[in-house]
């Protein structure tokens, strides 16, 4: 979805329905693991990721129009080909620790290692600073798919720690997201190229442009 | 008791400027004075160190830990804020910032001291983590502190940079977790350092390298190793400058102690030299960078920050050489952000001053500011290594640890960077000293309580570059002990 779709609803459906099939991975997980932790991650993931990051999402979506992510720097055909390359990769980087686990969600590690690849290919290649963020909260999912389906999940007290960081972290680039819009008047980071070595802005904000 | 003195008052002093709406000046003042008592804990604490007590603890689970290397970093941190504090708006009468931003530049300033002095004492690896990545967030709201479209980019560079790096440095973190929950299985404290290490031996080699191999990307990216360093001169050249200096002395030394803990870890698990070549790979990219991109500055804040891209990469390739070079790192790291403490606060003085981060607008420093421009040209000096400063004494020890290890090529490649670094920094710098000055309407010094406290620091500088006290070299002997396994 998040590599042939352009609108960025479809970005944030995307990600509604990943996570929401990783609360219920976390849950069965929980069941067969007979860990009551991962419950509690479970319902948390759902209410934090399922419910209060789409809700904040909708509201941006409303104060910015609907948004397309209409000429990202890999087109769509490239981008599919990317995303199944990197799942092949990271078959190929996680093979030593699929063969050292016996836990039976051992098959789940490339998948969730593909995931992050995903993420951080999102955040490269796309243009408008939303999809960035969204390509963020991929990341953050694909680790913590990682955690719970190599490890059975890492320490509750840590995972606390870890959403309360996630949330934070959200909220801080939302607000950015009003900055850039403020003083860009676009999200698109294209336009944020004025700090390079070549351009010298004095404090009065006009850019003189000198060569090197 | 000591843990509460060092991580309670910054907290506290967030508190207070939260709760005064408007903000006033004692608001500043007594956070200084909290972030003072910080400073005094966290002696305290290096003082059991030295006098060769066990490691403090504190909490449910040893949920914090002190030892040598955690007190050096703690004094470091607690050493940074003081002196920013003190330094930052809102304390004299000049009126830079509304109250608003004064407020708001208080509340985040201390819970950045807090999360940082948190991450550097915490036993375990996932709150240290949780800590580093909150410091990105509280750090970042400060950046745009005036909104302008050079502060925007930077911040939005500056969280997204640091936000993906550091959630590598959590998958790293959450597969040297797996190696352990698979081979020595499920415990609730197996994040903590001290299990890790304990346990190091058993756990597989190759998922450590692999988990090793992320966390350097992550924090590197934080502590702003080439090529993770994009975003260090864009937040260093648009954020305030107290910020600044924060960024580059405490956060920095915040990083590097997260790699250095982590590298401990495997250095245990193998001493296949896995991570001493990494390290070494990094430190001297980071060098090369540093010291290259500085021939082309013209804005002498982004040179600065090219400067901290380049001791980041000196101390890595301390780190890569064995107990000497080890030793070398840790007093460079000390060296460093005592003059990268107010290095970035000189530099936002005279970009107040003469209305401009230009190196070709500030002409003439000497003769409009004497005392500013001097002290400016004082650290600038100690951060090239030139005696009588302390990081001329680093750097020697660092040269001595390439040859005793017998790392020619890395003694020469060293040499030669360091030596186009100088010769770039002597250049900038003479155009800022001297000349005719491009306008006469500039500010002049500022008062003279604040060239005080540089003169103090400048002095500290000295002081390391002549003779090392006993205590501090205990504490950084001990340091050693826990780093070269």
């Amino acid at each position: 979805m998040l590599l042939w779709r352009r609108s960025l609803d479809s970005y944030a459906a995307a990600f509604t329905a990943q996570s929401a099939v990783m609360s219920a991975v976390t849950v069965v997980v929980g069941y067969y693991g007979g860990d009551h932790d991962l419950y509690v991650v479970a319902a948390l993931f759902f209410l934090l990721k399922v419910i209060l990051i789409p809700l904040i999402l909708r509201r941006t979506r409303r104060r910015f129009g609907a948004l397309r992510e209409d000429s990202p720097y890999v087109n769509t055909a490239t981008s599919l080909l990317v995303g199944g390359l990197l799942v092949l990769l990271s078959y190929a980087v996680t093979r030593p620790l699929v063969m050292l686990s016996d836990l039976p969600t051992r098959t789940g590690i490339p998948l969730a290692m593909g995931t992050v690849f995903i993420g951080l290919f999102v955040i490269i290649s796309r243009k408008k600073a939303l999809t960035q963020i969204i390509g963020f909260l991929v990341l953050e999912n694909g680790i913590a798919l990682l955690a719970i389906l190599g490890t059975y999940g890492i320490p509750l007290i840590v995972e606390l720690g870890v959403f309360l960081d996630v949330l934070m972290g959200f909220w801080v680039m939302q607000v950015f997201l009003y900055h850039i819009d403020q003083t860009f008047e676009s999200i698109d980071v294209e336009k944020l190229n004025m700090l390079t070595e070549v351009t010298i802005r004095p404090v009065d904000g006009t850019v003189r442009r000198e060569g090197v | 008791m000591l843990f509460v003195a060092l991580l309670v008052p910054p907290l506290l002093a967030a508190a207070l400027a939260g709760a005064v709406r408007r903000y006033r000046s004692f608001v500043g003042r007594t956070g200084v004075a909290l972030a003072v008592v910080s400073l005094v804990a966290a002696v305290g604490l290096a003082r059991t160190i030295v006098e060769g007590g066990d490691p403090p603890t504190f909490g449910p689970g040893e949920m914090l830990r002190a030892d040598a290397l955690s007190a050096v970093a703690s004094l470091l941190v607690a050493f940074a804020t003081v002196v920013v504090l003190a330094l930052g708006p809102g304390l004299g009468s000049a009126r830079e910032y509304s109250r608003a931003k004064l407020r708001r530049y208080h509340i985040f300033m201390n819970l950045f001291s807090a999360v940082m002095l948190f991450a550097v004492t915490t036993n375990n690896v996932g709150f240290m983590w949780v800590a580093i990545e909150a410091t990105t967030i509280v750090s970042a709201l400060l950046i745009p502190l005036s909104l302008t479209k050079g502060s925007v980019e930077a911040s939005w560079k500056y969280v997204l940079i640091g936000s993906v790096g550091i959630a590598i440095a959590f998958l790293g973190t959450v597969i040297a977790y797996f190696g352990y929950a698979t081979l020595v299985g499920h415990e609730a404290h197996a994040l903590n350092w001290t299990v890790l290490v304990a346990s190091a031996s058993k756990l597989k080699p190759e998922v450590l390298r692999f988990s090793f191999a992320l966390i350097l990307v992550g924090y590197g990216t934080k502590a702003g190793l080439a090529p993770m360093h994009t975003w260090k001169p864009d937040a260093y050249g648009e954020a305030p400058a107290p910020l600044a200096s924060l960024m580059s002395s405490a956060l920095f030394v915040v990083a590097m102690y997260a790699i250095i803990r982590w590298k401990v870890v495997v250095d245990t698990a193998s001493s296949d030299g896995f991570s001493d070549a990494l390290v070494l790979g990094l430190g001297v990219l980071s060098l090369g960078l540093g010291a290259l991109s500085v021939v082309i500055q013209r804005n002498y804040k982004r040179m600065l920050a090219y400067s901290s891209v380049e001791h980041a990469g000196l101390i890595c390739i301390g780190l890569a050489l064995g107990p000497l070079g080890a030793f070398a790192a840790i007093l460079h790291l000390v060296n460093h952000t005592a003059a990268k403490s107010v290095m970035f606060l000189l530099a936002g003085d005279i970009e107040r001053a003469c209305g401009s981060p230009r190196i070709d607008d500030v002409r003439g420093l000497l003769r409009t500011m004497p005392w500013t421009g001097g002290l400016f040209a004082a650290v600038m000096l100690a951060l090239l290594g030139s005696p009588p400063f302390g990081i001329f004494i680093s750097e020697l020890a660092l040269f001595r640890a390439c040859f005793v290890t017998g790392s020619y090529v890395v003694l020469a490649v060293t040499l030669v960077l360091l030596t186009v670094a100088f010769i770039a920094f002597i250049v900038h710098l003479n155009r800022m000293l001297y000349g005719s000055p491009a306008t006469l309407d500039v500010a002049g010094d500022s008062p003279y309580w604040r060239i005080g406290v540089y003169l103090a620091v400048v002095a500290g500088l000295v002081i390391l570059g002549i003779s090392l006290p006993g205590p501090a070299m205990t504490l950084i002997k001990k340091t050693v002990e826990i780093i070269a396994v």
